[in-house]
């Protein structure tokens, strides 16, 4: 594990490199390059806020509608582009993986890190959104969204890595993939708050680790409160989720050259 | 003296039968079984070994090169060195940075540019972007693409990024260095610079590992070499020796077949195969061609049935993929009749004309009637040089020198002397 984590370090300038290429790539030939990543949350919000505070009226009390759903969309966001991108990495970059040796981690987490970029694009807007809806801010709670974006990130590694793997042997990931994520945002508290889940459920309802990160973020920038229980849930089942995904990883990785 | 590679009883088994079969297929296949009560065909057990039991050892400064038919093994060999994939068997104890050109722009991506795509892969390769802007000149000077390192690598031609490819990979002074055939895209002027560079690199203390068809390169560059057959070592020596060796394996195969012959009617595209194109010149200065004097072309060839009446295309491609000319039978009116057994065509082209510059000849055999190719695969003469008058290849120096004569006539010589034309006005 040490060898290893010596032997990243010494390749952090092609995860560098590799991130570089992904963003590039993505936004080369098109007109509005990166604010599709404001451009994409910011159009689901006006969606919601449609259907939720006229169609379907969604309680979210004093909370403005577009600044609650969208302090969810953001993080959400970065999962949902983020992991199919990661179980692509893989399978997309054979012709590399079978002709060069590199670690092979760079290609699943360099996908991730050009999600991140635009994760911090669409943050710029939550702040102006924040400041024309008069949200006051809560300093102390601030110095814990380092905190829950690292959860967060172990969360997306660990599932980003295993299914990176698993497409290389069965491309069934992809297409699961679309299903399961669209299962998990009705999931996770984006459209709806936390309070609207029945009493009885609620046990069970923050085993889903997003649950517990939405609920944090909300927790912090809007109701000025610290993180509860579900966070310290969310870390725990996060870590396990990144262990069994980097263990997964590392049991095959070479085994990726033989498949052709 | 520092031991770079070690290869012990290394096998490497790949299995064919693991083909991701889907769920329907999988019922598809079972409710079939069902109905027609066989039992189904396991796939398991469908493996082949790509390499077996094979072992060497490289010291720093050493060269060694692989040779075998295509599927013996040398391709698996380098990518187990590369720590592409992991032996089945046996141990691999590589020590020292390692580069390796397995594939013609391994490494490379199609859409950034050829800066870019340096520095990519030079960080592939392990060195932090302050090691390649160090290097970087070097880098693109050797592989003479200054004018295109800002285009996409997608517009390369294959030449250019082999000698990309090649640059990258030699320049950063890998102290474990593997080519797979990759160098028989450049041209002859390439090569040549790419053979001094690899020598340079073993006195240097790189260890080479090689493998390619052309034995001119071979033996330039390899004091040792191991047969490979099957993925087993089958003899292991002096270079020379075993080339000879294989070449001869070659041989005795044809013959072989060409006993057997006609007894193996199915194998309908092995009529004819196409040994080897040579180029000379009788009095050619210094390996150099003159354009002025005639080229001789001599296409050998082993027939393995009786063609009869047979035509034969002789194109001949500059470096760049331009094909400057054909010369066909048929135009010319050769009337050509291949039997069984071996034989040689043998065409003159004089005199030559060709611009200064790298060349090689392609040859195939057609049919009666010219309309289809009968050889498997065309027969490609080595690279060769050609000298003219004009001092070296240039885009703007077109294709051919031809034959002149050269007149001036002023206005007032004009109408004293004969006109070089008479239009037929009068």
């Amino acid at each position: 594990m040490l060898l290893n984590a010596r032997h990243f370090f010494s390749a952090r300038e092609l995860l560098l490199a590799w991130t570089g290429r992904n963003i590039r790539a993505r936004y080369q030939q098109s007109a509005l390059g990166w604010l599709w990543a404001i451009f994409q949350p910011a159009a689901q919000v006006a969606i919601f806020t449609i259907i939720f505070s006229f169609v379907v009226r969604v309680d979210t009390g004093d909370i403005p509608y577009p600044v609650f759903s969208y302090v969810a969309i953001v993080p959400w966001t970065l999962l949902a582009s983020s992991l199919p991108d990661m179980s692509q990495s893989i399978v997309s970059n054979m012709g590399l993986v079978t002709k060069i040796y590199f670690p092979r981690e760079i290609l699943p987490i360099a996908a991730l890190l050009a999600r991140l970029m635009d994760f911090g694009v669409a943050a710029v807007l939550l702040v102006i959104l924040m400041i024309v809806y008069r949200v006051p801010l809560f300093p102390a709670g601030l110095t814990f969204i380092p905190l829950i974006l690292l959860i967060q990130l172990m969360l997306i590694l660990g599932i980003g890595l295993a299914l990176s793997a698993a497409n290389v042997f069965f491309r069934d990931v992809q297409s699961l993939l679309a299903l399961i994520v669209q299962l998990w945002f009705y999931a996770s508290p984006i459209i709806y708050p936390v309070s609207m889940v029945p009493e009885t459920l609620q046990p069970y309802y923050f085993l889903n680790p997003m649950a517990g990160i939405l609920q944090s973020y909300r927790a912090i920038l809007i109701n000025g409160t610290l993180p509860d229980s579900s966070l310290w849930i969310a870390a725990g089942i996060s870590l396990l989720i990144f262990a069994a995904g980097y263990w997964f990883f590392k049991k095959v990785e070479f085994k990726f050259a033989d498949i052709i | 003296m520092k031991t770079h590679v070690k290869f012990e009883n290394v096998s490497k088994e790949y299995r064919l039968g693991l083909t991701r079969t889907s769920l329907p297929t999988v019922i598809g296949g079972w409710v079939k079984n069902q109905f027609s009560g066989k039992r189904s065909q396991s796939t398991k057990g469908d493996s082949f070994w790509a390499l077996k039991d094979v072992s060497f050892e490289l010291k720093e400064g050493q060269s060694l090169a692989l040779i075998g038919e295509n599927g013996a093994g040398k391709t698996t060999a380098l990518k187990l060195l590369a720590n592409i994939t992991k032996p089945s068997e046996g141990t691999i104890t590589t020590n020292g940075q390692l580069s390796a050109l397995i594939e013609l722009g391994a490494g490379f991506h199609p859409d950034l540019t050829g800066r870019e795509n340096i520095f990519l892969n030079g960080t592939i390769l392990g060195l932090s972007r302050a090691q390649i802007t160090r290097r970087f000149d070097e880098i693109v000077s050797f592989s003479e693409i200054e004018r295109f390192i800002d285009t996409p690598v997608k517009r390369y031609s294959s030449g250019m990024v082999v000698r990309l490819g090649f640059s990258v990979a030699s320049c950063i002074e890998p102290e474990i260095l593997l080519v797979d055939e990759v160098l028989a895209v450049g041209d002859a002027a390439f090569q040549q610079k790419c053979m001094s560079r690899i020598r340079s690199l073993l006195k240097n203390g790189t260890s080479i590992i090689f493998v390619s068809h052309n034995f001119y390169l071979v033996q330039a560059v390899c004091g040792r070499a191991i047969y490979l057959e099957k993925g087993r070592v089958k003899q292991r020596g002096q270079t020379k020796d075993i080339i000879d060796l294989y070449e001869n394996d070659l041989h005795q195969k044809r013959a072989l077949r060409l006993e057997s012959g006609s007894q193996d009617k199915n194998e309908h595209a092995d009529q004819i195969e196409i040994l080897g194109v040579d180029i000379a010149q009788t009095n050619a200065a210094d390996g150099h061609i003159s354009n002025d004097q005639p080229l001789h072309l001599t296409i050998r060839y082993i027939a393995y049935e009786d063609l009869g009446p047979a035509h034969v295309s002789v194109f001949i491609n500059r470096a760049d993929g331009l094909t400057c000319c054909m010369m066909r039978t048929k135009i010319d009116q050769y009337p050509l009749h291949i039997w069984r057994g071996e034989g040689q065509v043998s065409l003159i082209i004089d005199p030559l004309q060709l611009v200064t510059g790298s060349y090689f000849a392609e040859a195939w055999f057609l049919n009666e009637s010219d309309s289809m190719v009968v050889t498997p695969h065309g027969g490609r003469s080595d690279w060769f040089a050609v000298k003219g008058r004009g001092l070296s290849y240039a885009d703007d120096s077109g294709i051919f020198e031809p034959n002149t004569r050269w007149h001036h006539a002023t206005k007032q010589t004009l109408s004293a002397e004969e006109p070089f034309i008479r239009l037929a006005s009068d």
